[in-house]
């Protein structure tokens, strides 16, 4: 169960319309490495993860990651809510236009569409969590290229600032995720054993070394 | 009562909020740690308080503060996307 709370969890206040800006930003709310695939992925590998302090770590950063969301989506608006004919056709946002006016859609910076597969539950801990760990580089990385992109615009600047710090903190979390995981299970098994689906760690022997396993 | 106005409550509520969302993802993986525990139980008082005030001044901030009266206020109130809000 979700609580909605009317208001972002960092201020979003730009004054000046920049359609080239937004379509650059899109890319995090529906890109590869963008805050809809984040959000869905932690929130759908919850069920396979055993432990309670990873799904308690997957419940709380899915849902920080919706927040995002929700920043991301609140810059493209601001971005883009005054623009006039003239700046759509001018700043090539007129492709997106055709299709979405200035509606938010998720897509990628490119225009290719969200997809599932750009995320991945996989049913067991520790290759999701690894996956975890490689989606906050990999969005901390485009962060850091918008705001190559965006130096000169403060208002844009400061939220993305504030996404790109939470990815850190995020990768500092799941990392230790992984490590409580690992430390629950048979050391010499990390990888043959799935804890999401195993009850037991099988003997990798196939015809038997003796353990019984 | 909050000498803060709107504003200035409403950006103290999100900074106080933070710093809860923040703690509680230490705590996750570090449930035992005492300062971090201290300092949650700190921000949440002070959270608790300003939304007590903001909810009294200047309405709801979720659907489950809403009273009869002002039912109204919360599809009518700007949405914190929005310029109107100024948050």
């Amino acid at each position: 169960m979700w609580v909605y709370e009317k208001r972002l969890q960092f201020p979003v206040n730009i004054k000046e319309t920049n359609a080239k800006l937004a379509q650059a930003i899109m890319s995090q709310y529906g890109g590869p490495d963008g805050e809809m695939g984040a959000s869905m992925r932690y929130l759908s590998q919850r069920y396979a993860m055993k432990d309670k302090h990873v799904q308690a770590t997957l419940t709380d950063i899915g849902t920080e990651e919706l927040a995002h969301l929700e920043i991301v989506a609140a810059i493209i608006h601001q971005l883009t809510r005054d623009l006039s004919i003239e700046e759509i056709k001018a700043s090539g946002f007129d492709k997106y236009y055709i299709d979405h006016t200035i509606g938010i859609w998720p897509q990628a910076a490119g225009g290719v569409p969200f997809n599932a597969c750009e995320f991945q539950s996989k049913g067991d801990p520790i290759t999701d969590l690894f996956e975890d760990m490689a989606a906050e580089q990999k969005a901390r990385s485009t962060y850091d290229n918008i705001l190559r992109l965006c130096r000169d615009y403060p208002d844009v600047y400061e939220p993305i600032k504030f996404l790109r710090a939470r990815e850190i903190v995020h990768f500092q979390r799941f990392g230790e995720s992984l490590e409580i995981v690992k430390d629950n299970l048979d050391k010499k098994d990390f990888y043959a054993f799935n804890p999401g689906f195993d009850t037991a760690a099988p003997c990798i022997d196939k015809d038997g070394c003796g353990c019984k396993k | 009562m909050n000498k803060m106005n709107k504003k200035q409550l409403l950006c103290f509520i999100n900074e106080v909020s933070f710093a809860l969302d923040d703690l509680a993802l230490f705590l996750n993986t570090h449930p035992t740690c005492k300062q971090a525990l201290v300092s949650y139980e700190n921000y949440k008082g002070m959270r608790k308080q300003a939304i007590k005030d903001y909810n009294q001044l200047y309405g709801p901030l979720n659907k489950y503060q809403v009273n009869d009266s002002n039912y109204f206020d919360w599809v009518n109130k700007p949405w914190p996307w929005e310029k109107e809000c100024d948050c």
